[in-house]
């Protein structure tokens, strides 16, 4: 390939106009992905007008900056205080939670800007490599692909629970029925709407996400508010320990793959991502039972995966036109504001800019994780203000937060309810992850499902005539049906063979 | 950044704030007590308007109003605030804006399909009337263009009429998109599946995709792919030649009577003092002639539509009993429909 | 729990170094007997007939003809099924816990935030923000008056600074600057 253009990107970045710029969204975006319910997508909306006035190249490397910032953002209160912002931190919310009331908040942030600082240079590298290939993949998936890619991730969600299997089913079966709430994707029909136009498009994730995990844990601990905290005596450095280095150093480059590959996929790629790195981790673990009760493999994989999402859901923006998500859907009309429309051509007729926004990321990143070190250390202090001040806070921030999604009031009543219904759950042995988590993918299940019915004509033969849908079909079959049947049978005949060891 | 000043002020919450500004806090101004009162002295407006967007930020929808409202803020004087309020195609925050007192402080914008198209799907006993609100300016007018796959056979609207069934893609049910292909295929008497997807990017990337043979989406979602040569345009359901594609014919020149298309103007809650209403309707007149509105509209594609109160009024009661009077014709259900 | 071990910097690193609460002496959170074990199981029950009922109404269509009831009708058997299973094995189940007399806090705390919402739009943010911190925390959290104060009022002049002040979020608001 031909590296002129490439190497002229990095001139556009290291102008010193540019760079300040980079500053400002990276530093913005962290703020509002800290910021439970301010998503970057409104963020880069009430600031388009001020970037009218600025050079086009400039104004994309500070809306972009904006939107991987928020990456990093999002994890920190995933972490500390169990409120997941964003649907592709929910599987950090698990073990990241955990390790903070371990007193390893410090450690679990800092390999989730590591990781995540990694996983973002490795997609970008990736990009700069690969971008016009795989962007043909992201047209290879039709409905019949994601219904597939759905279904795995549904099977998968059931694999992440701690508790009893058929509990986790249970949940993530109350989160598949809370999805279908709304307009139908196909016909239109209003379902358990109740005839209110508040509930006509759904509920947002944000909200039962808030809702599940950040309601219902502060409920839950007022029930007991006069037996003492368990108090977290130390908050670990930033730098994590060799030894937790040596554990998440695999897991933050398998989970750069899987989130650079997946966050291509416009629609769901990166929560697939994160919650694929995270079953990934706890299937390759030795030791699996670790998970869910702070293992840092837990924060390394999906934070590294869900970053390089990030990064290359810019491929199907910059080199087809199609935004992948909300925020590149803004970011679609910012480049349309500036005169320059995003698709095929953008990058023959505005190299400068599509190298320059780019490159922009290597320094994004860099400059997000020397950013993050020092911040870390501020945030986790947060920790020791006790919980009968932290937690009205948390709570506050929150209803503000649910309120600012749609500025609707009827927001917050329902992130009340939905934090009583995660409170119920705590007591009667139920996780929030599985439901939050089917929540997001039961929609894209059935959606696609009910596309690709009408597109194969009502022949279910179709998911395995495409050759992407049938790999992925082999691959279903293969991680949900063969595997585990072959654990099952070996586990059965070790212990069998134990058992004749121990009998002789 | 401007701090935006909150003004849905009923004469309760006036009540309400003034009691708390006096009990509670020492409040530089408080916006509740101010406002309302003055208007009626012909001087409106004495602080800020808020501008209420029916739908999620970074739309189209979203975008034309933030430019138009800027533009509106030198011939106004005040800055005009936009505050994002989606849900059920605009039905949610237009009909807090209508709730609003009419003192001219509360606007917002408003959809051509929320009073044409989305009553086929949806039957809403309290959507909004036509004649319960004020249209205080008229923006603009967005066609939808037939495109296939740039690799496909179909060179024509014929060619592709010819397909044994065709599948199209929609940005979703109760769109002008997925009602302009529903009417031209039945109007052509082709068996066709209709393919909702979520909004227009999804469907645009299933027809880059091969998904489906068609697409019916808006100029502002095609065009670059058009100019791009992936994708191919047939026919545009307006009245006339858009100027965008000047040689692309329209359905109508086809033989096929459907025009359908999105407009967008600006509401206000019934019986504005007859001074605001003016002082709102010149504002936006001038915003109209604005360089950066016009550039906004020229790279998005959009083209303007600017009428009178009346006539535009007089356009959607037509255009909601044309598509009604065709879908029944065709016997095309939407929403409901088993 | 010994005095040295409440005094750990997490207690005392807080604004203003009021003494440490007394607190109760730690106990094991009581576990749900087999009552909270068959609850357990009767929620789901009861949330996926409802479901199915309901779902009957939007009409079913087939697998290959999918009506907009079909799915949910499918989840809801699922859920259905489930809390069978877990009636089944509730004799066995232990990982329930009993509702405590501290449950009515909870609803108090929900319904709390409920008002907090109704209040929202209807007088501004800030008073039930105000209000709202000062019934958590005093009457929640069983902190001192002065902190209360210093708490409440800060922390809703930081909301205002930040949410409408810097990143321009159009709250409702009665002070305008």
């Amino acid at each position: 390939m031909d590296l002129a253009p490439v190497l002229s990107g990095f001139a556009v970045v290291f102008e010193p106009q540019n760079l300040l710029y980079c500053l400002i969204g990276v530093t913005l975006g962290m703020l509002v992905g800290v910021l439970p319910g301010l998503g970057p997508a409104a963020t880069i909306a009430i600031l388009l007008p001020i970037t009218y006035g600025i050079e086009p190249a400039a104004a994309v490397i500070l809306l972009a900056g904006i939107f991987y910032g928020a990456q990093y953002g999002g994890t920190i209160t995933s972490v500390l205080l169990r409120l997941p912002g964003e649907a592709s931190s929910v599987v950090t919310a698990i073990d990241g939670y955990q390790m903070a009331r371990q007193g390893k908040a410090g450690s679990a942030l800092g390999i989730a800007a590591i990781g995540s600082f990694i996983g973002g240079t490795a997609s970008i590298i990736l990009l700069t490599l690969v971008a016009p290939f795989v962007a043909n993949f992201a047209l290879e998936f039709g409905p019949a692909e994601y219904s597939v890619l759905a279904l795995i991730g549904i099977f998968l969600v059931a694999t992440l629970g701690n508790g009893t299997l058929i509990k986790s089913v249970a949940a993530g079966g109350v989160g598949l029925i809370l999805a279908t709430v709304g307009l139908d994707p196909i016909v239109g029909t209003a379902r358990f709407t109740f005839g209110s136009d508040q509930l006509a498009d759904g509920i947002d994730f944000v909200i039962v996400a808030m809702g599940l995990f950040g309601v219902g844990e502060i409920l839950y601990n007022l029930e007991h508010r006069l037996r003492p905290q368990p108090a977290v005596l130390s908050f670990g450095r930033a730098i994590p320990t060799r030894l937790e280095w040596l554990r998440s150093r695999l897991a933050i480059l398998r989970g750069s793959v899987v989130g650079f590959v997946l966050g291509v996929l416009p629609g769901g790629g990166a929560t697939m991502s994160s919650l694929v790195a995270y079953a990934v981790e706890k299937r390759s673990a030795k030791d699996p039972s670790r998970f869910g009760k702070g293992a840092i493999e837990g924060v390394a994989g999906p934070e590294s995966a869900n970053n390089a999402a990030a990064t290359s859901s810019f491929i199907p923006l910059l080199t087809l036109g199609i935004p992948a998500n909300a925020t590149m859907a803004v970011l679609f009309g910012a480049l349309l504001l500036q005169g320059i429309p995003p698709g095929p051509q953008l990058i023959v007729d505005h190299p400068d800019v599509f190298w320059g926004v780019v490159n922009s990321m290597y320094v994004g990143n860099i400059l997000l994780l020397l950013l993050s070190i020092p911040l870390i250390g501020v945030f986790v202090r947060l920790l020791r203000v006790r919980a009968a001040i932290l937690a009205p806070l948390t709570v506050l921030i929150t209803m503000i937060g649910v309120y600012s999604i749609r500025n609707n009031v009827f927001d917050m009543f329902l992130v009340v309810a939905l934090g009583l219904v995660g409170y119920g759950m705590k007591k009667l042995g139920f996780e929030p992850g599985p439901f939050v988590l089917a929540f997001v993918l039961g929609e894209l299940l059935e959606s696609s499902f009910r596309r690709s019915m009408r597109l194969f004509g009502g022949d279910l033969t179709g998911f395995v005539e495409r050759p992407v849908s049938a790999v992925l079909v082999a691959v279903f079959v293969l991680t949900v049906v063969i595997v585990p049947v072959l654990r099952a049978v070996r586990g059965r005949q070790a212990a069998r063979a134990e058992r004749e060891v121990v009998g002789v | 950044m401007k701090s935006p000043v909150w003004s849905r002020t009923t004469s309760r919450r006036r009540l309400l704030a003034g009691f708390a500004a006096l009990a509670v806090l020492p409040v530089a101004a408080c916006s509740g007590v101010q406002g309302g009162k003055d208007a009626a002295g012909g001087n409106y407006p004495t602080r800020a308007v808020q501008f209420t967007v029916p739908f999620a930020p970074g739309g189209s929808s979203d975008l034309i109003s933030r430019a138009a409202a800027k533009a509106a803020e030198k011939p106004l004087g005040q800055s005009v605030v936009i505050t994002n309020k989606p849900g059920a195609n605009g039905a949610v925050g237009d009909k807090e804006v209508l709730a609003s007192a009419a003192d001219g402080y509360t606007v917002g914008l408003a959809v051509k399909s929320l009073f044409a198209i989305t009553p086929l799907a949806v039957k809403d006993p309290t959507a909004i009337q036509v004649d319960n609100m004020e249209i205080v300016a008229t923006l603009n007018q967005e066609d939808y263009v037939l495109v296939v796959n740039a690799a496909s056979p179909y060179q024509t609207l014929e060619d592709l009429l010819k397909a044994p069934t065709i599948r199209y893609a929609t940005a979703g049910v109760g769109t002008g998109a997925q009602l302009s292909q529903a009417l031209l295929f039945k109007a052509a008497n082709v068996k066709a599946t209709d393919v909702p997807f979520d909004g227009g990017a999804p469907a645009t990337t299933a027809l880059l995709g091969n998904q489906v043979e068609a697409l019916s989406a808006s100029l502002a979602e095609t065009m670059e792919q058009i100019k791009a040569g992936k994708l191919r345009p047939l026919a545009v359901f307006s009245e006339k030649r858009s100027t965008y594609l000047p040689e692309v014919p329209t359905a109508k020149e086809k033989g096929f009577d459907v025009v359908v298309d999105q407009r967008r103007f600006i509401i206000a809650p019934k019986g504005l003092p007859e001074d605001v209403s003016k002082a709102l309707n010149d504002a936006f007149a001038e915003a109209r002639k604005d360089a950066a509105y016009d550039k906004f509209l020229k790279d998005n594609y959009m083209e303007r539509w600017e009428v009178s109160d009346e006539e535009a009024r007089q356009h959607l009661k037509d255009a909601a009993k044309q598509y009604a009077d065709l879908t029944a014709k065709f016997q095309l259900t939407f929403g409901s429909g088993k | 729990m010994t005095a040295e071990e409440s005094a750990t910097p997490g207690e005392r690193a807080v604004v203003d170094g009021t003494p440490p609460v007394t607190e109760l002496p730690e106990g094991e959170i009581p576990s749900g007997g087999p009552g909270h074990a068959v609850l357990a199981g009767v929620v789901p029950v009861l949330l996926g007939l409802v479901t199915m009922w309901l779902a009957r109404d939007l009409g079913l269509g087939t697998l290959t003809d999918p009506g907009p009831g079909l799915w949910p009708m499918i989840v809801a058997v699922l859920v259905l099924l489930t809390g069978v299973g877990i009636l089944l094995r509730a004799r066995q189940a232990r990982d329930t816990e009993a509702f405590t007399r501290g449950a009515v806090v909870v609803v108090i705390a929900a319904a709390s935030l409920a008002l907090y919402a109704f209040l929202f739009e209807l007088v501004g943010f800030e008073i039930p923000t105000v209000l709202l911190l000062v019934l958590w925390l005093k009457f929640f959290g069983n902190e001192s008056w002065r902190t209360t104060a210093v708490v409440s009022v800060v922390a809703t002049a930081a909301a205002y600074a930040l949410f409408i002040t810097a990143l321009g979020v159009p709250l409702p608001h009665l002070i305008a600057i």
